[in-house]
């Protein structure tokens, strides 16, 4: 496509020029071989990733520009991936590229770890619906990343099972509560569907979709409001459910929750673009079997829905080859080539807009359903996220223990919930930031 | 028998110093280092100016006694140290009653098999960690566990939870401190056990009498490890965490010392609590060590 | 005075029922949970969450090939980098400590309690504690994500030092010493010719424990090695089952690869079982 060819180039021309001139952020010792104009030899990069296959689309590149190689080193993901990264910044030797998740680049940013790109990829802004250009520029005017694929949440269920049970797909999530009782009444043993008190990613979309603002900037100071009423909503909702038992409390992605799913236990998981990989890796016999649907919505008619997961590039701050790096992270993330590669190879569902266009065909899981990427394109012009703060992994740390406790306790999951905003604020205030209420 | 009192050649060479050298720069290095790097940290902690992204936002100042005093007063870590309390009572008596057990039994001169115990015994400590979730899930949850179609159960509920983990403690534990203990006891020479069997002593005699008095010190030390070893508690729970909804994320103060420094990224007060806990084990164990002193090293016979 | 009966075992013994039944008890006991991992690496991936937990599967051979190619055989890779970490650290932490442990029990000299304290109080140190301050301290020297920074560190065990000294208290008789001294051997001598052959046993149950530690340990090589090519077993298994929020757990690879994981240490354990089957004839000098 010409225009993007164009932002490559002029791209690469505000690269070349910002490496020839002189480089702006202050660098370490080595920082002296970037600022000469004639760099000897090809530039070297590290880039820590998760995405299978990424060395082969890294292979892609090395072989068009041999002057910029590239090295993938595969990493563990979560957030062991993200210590890793800082504890490696704050010794001085990080690798040039690393995958951050979108939740986590805010940290990365409170520790001076990654470099501001605005310069050299601000070009790209482009490229990425307002959303999620939202998240890499944490509402400032600098970026910190490139954002590379998003996670919008829709409705996983089990299509032949719910014919069984005589269900009709949930529009709001009144009638999910109703399918709820309907399928405990027809078959004590099965749930259609679970909470899980593990995985706060999956809380944080489906607080979203409500319309919730954890963090925000106002000023100089943030605001914290993990338990803004549209969160207490939801919390609400799935707490009456599990209490009245219509729900299961079991986490996801445990031996046993991986049994559910392929017993027909479990008839629904409300969850991202990327489950049709866990399901066919862990249910592969029920292949064909299930469907998607928008996300059941608290007012019927609309059409919202929330982000789980999605990661971006970030360059080292700490990197002496930040342009370069920064040419590799542009490129990867909306060349048509490398988009293509990234959901092929990858299986990630691209952040960049023109990226669904490179989805063709249903997953093979999913070959019951041709209109799937369709379906999900719609399904994602409506998924909204919220900023980030700076202490995130406190919050989820935080949800987990309380949520683990209202479980057992069979206690409101608002209250929880205080918990959890409690531990947030606490930990900023010792921190030392300027927080309104 | 002629033994000096304390065993050994006085020597006023620097031989010795020197057949250490090895083993001090190591810990100089990798021990003693990284410590007072730690000790240094629980003093400081983070302060942040303004919004806190972007460059210089972030400092660290000095902290005082701050750490300290928030370890100290922290409610959730007692109440670890309770748990861990019960837990490790429960193991160390379980898992050192059995190595002790089967040690002897590996020693006696009637066993078949040894071999093959002695390689089974061995096994759980050669599964390395990150199947163990796996692992335990499969045998620990509902669904998936052969234990359940016997006992109707809860494996992983509020009560129940701690025994579970002391199963995967003793298992794991059990082969390393029976050979720890059965490497001591083929050292001593056979003809020790000859008086006593001309004399008539039956195996079991031999075994109380004459085998368990020279394993004490073996038997203390290792005891001593055990504690240590228990009070660090960290892998069982941490296994088991993701299953179920039993388990905090500060279960035992170890795992407290993990959040801080892995997950929230406060290694400060990560610091603090593991000087805490540090002091804590070396109270625990040295004073064990202080009241069975005498039996602790065999060259004051 | 003669010494014959010293093995004890050219007379009849009577074979045992009961000790050999309760050791049978304890090693089902183990055995049972590795035998697992056995059963769940034989499943493939439809087999593995639809059949009944330790019934046999069909999918052995498909998961072996599916790890073998699995990123061009970087499995491979990981479990040469183990033997390295593994048998390089257990040699270099053997040596080590026999020498410490034998210096420690056979000498006296200013500071050997205190010395010996310092080097035990180590293990009231966790390794969840050391490991970012290692990792910061290798950074500095600038040898942060090379074979070095999971080597050394490792090489220091104080539980191998205890042991040692243990073993060379009750092995080597410091009447042989004398004798060696008065017949004019050097320090080296004494060391190498007589006290270490002692304590062979013992330097091997410290070879073994610390052979097995190296080769299970994760959280240092996690901490110290970016670069995935550098990853022991440990690390890069744990890539497949955390890899990431979006990607699925290679739960089929994994578990294949921890039973190839397993085999080596028991080779490595039947290879070292028959120095248990010594006893010490040095014994005979013991009055």
């Amino acid at each position: 496509m010409p225009t993007n060819r164009l932002v490559a180039v002029a791209t690469a021309l505000l690269a070349a020029a910002l490496a020839a001139g002189c480089s702006g952020t202050p660098q370490e010792a080595a920082a002296p071989e970037a600022r000469s104009s004639a760099p000897a030899g090809p530039v070297k990069l590290t880039y820590w990733t998760w995405v299978p296959n990424m060395d082969k689309i890294a292979t892609v590149w090395n072989q068009a520009n041999p002057d910029i190689q590239v090295t993938i080193s595969k990493q563990a993901g979560g957030d062991d991936a993200a210590t890793k990264f800082l504890t490696a910044a704050k010794a001085g030797n990080p690798p040039d590229l690393v995958q951050a998740e979108y939740q986590m680049l805010p940290s990365f940013v409170a520790a001076d770890a990654v470099a501001d790109l605005s310069g050299e990829a601000g070009a790209a802004k482009g490229e990425f619906g307002e959303g999620v250009w939202g998240l890499v520029t944490l509402g400032t005017d600098a970026v910190y990343a490139l954002p590379q694929d998003s996670g919008p949440m829709m409705l996983y269920y089990r299509r032949d099972l719910f014919d069984k049970y005589g269900i009709e797909v949930p529009k709001t999530w009144d009638e999910y509560a109703e399918a709820a009782r309907t399928v405990r009444k027809k078959d004590p043993k099965v749930f259609l569907g679970t909470f899980s008190s593990k995985d706060p990613g999956s809380f944080v979309g489906l607080a979203q979709q409500a319309g919730a603002q954890w963090w925000s900037i106002s000023g100089e100071s943030w605001k914290v409001a993990v338990d803004d009423e549209a969160t207490r909503k939801v919390a609400d909702y799935w707490s009456g459910l599990v209490s009245e038992g219509a729900v299961d409390g079991q986490p996801y992605f445990t031996p046993e929750w991986n049994k559910a799913l392929n017993d027909g236990r479990l008839l629904t998981w409300p969850s991202a673009v990327w489950a049709p990989g866990v399901l066919a890796g862990n249910a592969p016999k029920a292949k064909g079997r299930w469907a998607i649907a928008p996300l059941p919505q608290w007012n019927a008619g609309e059409n919202l829905s929330g982000f789980w997961g999605g990661s971006s590039t970030a360059v080292s701050a700490k990197s002496p080859h930040l342009a370069a790096a920064a040419k590799f992270a542009t490129w990867l993330n909306t060349d048509p080539q490398a988009l293509g590669l990234l959901v092929s190879e990858g299986a990630l569902y691209p952040a960049a807009t023109k990226g669904a266009t490179m989805l063709g065909e249903a997953p093979e899981y999913f070959s019951n359903q041709p209109d799937f990427w369709q379906q999900t394109a719609t399904i994602a012009g409506g998924a909204r996220g919220f900023t980030f703060g700076p202490n995130v992994n406190v919050t989820y740390n935080a949800f987990k223990d309380a949520f683990d406790k209202a479980l057992q306790d069979r206690s409101a999951f608002s209250d929880a919930l205080v918990k959890v905003q409690d531990a947030t604020v606490a930990d900023m205030q010792k921190s030392g930031f300027q927080l309104t209420r | 028998m002629t033994r000096r009192p304390g065993g050994g050649v006085r020597t006023a060479s620097a031989v010795p110093y020197l057949l250490l050298a090895p083993a001090m720069a190591l810990f100089t290095l990798f021990m003693a280092l990284p410590v007072a790097y730690t000790a240094y940290l629980s003093l400081r902690r983070t302060k942040v100016s303004g919004l806190g992204l972007g460059k210089g936002s972030r400092r660290e100042v000095f902290a005082g006694l701050d750490n300290y005093a928030a370890t100290l007063t922290d409610g959730e870590l007692w109440a670890g140290w309770l748990r861990v309390l019960g837990y490790g009572l429960l193991v160390l008596v379980v898992m050192l009653g059995l190595a002790l057990l089967f040690a002897l039994l590996l020693d006696s001169a009637h066993v078949r098999l040894a071999r093959f115990s002695r390689i089974s015994l061995f096994l759980p400590y050669a599964v390395p960690g990150v199947a163990a979730t796996l692992l335990w899930g499969f045998l620990y949850l509902p669904s998936l566990s052969p234990i359940r179609q016997v006992l109707d159960i809860d494996l992983l509920g509020a009560g129940t939870v701690v025994l579970s983990m002391a199963n995967i403690a003793v298992w794991g534990g059990v082969g390393f401190n029976t050979l720890v203990l059965y490497t001591a006891l083929r050292a001593v020479p056979r003809t020790y056990y000859e008086a006593a069997r001309i004399d008539g002593a039956s195996e079991i005699q031999t075994a109380l009498r004459i085998k368990v008095p020279i394993l004490l010190p073996a038997i203390i030390l290792t005891t001593v490890f055990s504690i240590i070893a228990t009070i660090q508690v960290f892998t069982e729970p941490t296994t088991l965490r993701p299953l179920t909804n039993t388990i905090s994320s500060t279960w035992s103060p170890l795992m407290k010392v993990y959040r801080d420094a892995f997950v929230t990224g406060d290694l400060y007060s990560a610091a603090a609590t593991s000087i805490v806990i540090a002091a804590i084990s070396l109270v625990l164990s040295f004073g064990f060590l202080r009241v069975v002193r005498d039996r602790a090293f065999g060259e004051g016979r | 005075m003669t010494t014959a009966p010293l093995t004890g075992a050219r007379r009849r013994r009577p074979a045992g029922i009961a000790p050999t039944a309760i050791l049978l008890l304890g090693a089902l006991y183990c055995l049972l949970p590795v035998s697992w991992v056995l059963v769940a690496a034989g499943k493939s991936k439809a087999e593995l969450f639809s059949t009944s937990t330790f019934a046999p599967g069909t999918g052995l051979l498909s998961n072996l090939a599916d790890l073998a190619a699995y990123r061009d055989g970087v499995f491979w890779l990981w479990m040469l980098n183990t033997l390295l970490y593994a048998g390089g650290g257990a040699l270099l932490s053997t040596a080590v400590s026999a020498v410490s442990g034998y210096t420690l029990a056979k000498y006296r000299f200013p500071g050997r309690n205190l010395i010996f304290n310092l080097l035990l109080g180590g293990v009231l140190v966790p390794a969840v504690v050391l490991a970012i301050p290692q990792y910061l301290l290798f950074s500095r020297i600038g040898l942060a994500d090379t074979y070095w920074s999971v080597l050394l560190p490792q090489i220091l065990s104080p539980y191998g030092i205890y042991l040692a000294r243990v073993y060379a208290t009750a092995a080597v008789p410091d009447a042989l010493l004398e004798a060696g001294r008065i017949d004019g051997a050097g320090h080296r001598s004494l060391l190498l010719r007589i006290a270490l052959p002692l304590m062979l046993p013992g330097m091997v149950t410290i070879f073994l424990f610390q052979f097995v530690a190296i080769w299970n340990n994760f959280l240092l090589p996690f901490i110290m090695l970016g670069d995935d090519q550098r990853f022991p077993l440990t690390v890069g298994l744990y890539t497949l089952l955390a890899a990431g929020a979006n990607q699925p757990s290679l739960y089929n690879l994994i578990l294949t690869g921890t039973l190839l994981s397993i085999i080596p240490l028991i080779a490595l354990f039947l290879t070292m079982q028959r120095y248990w089957r010594t006893d010490l004839a040095g014994g005979a000098v013991k009055g």
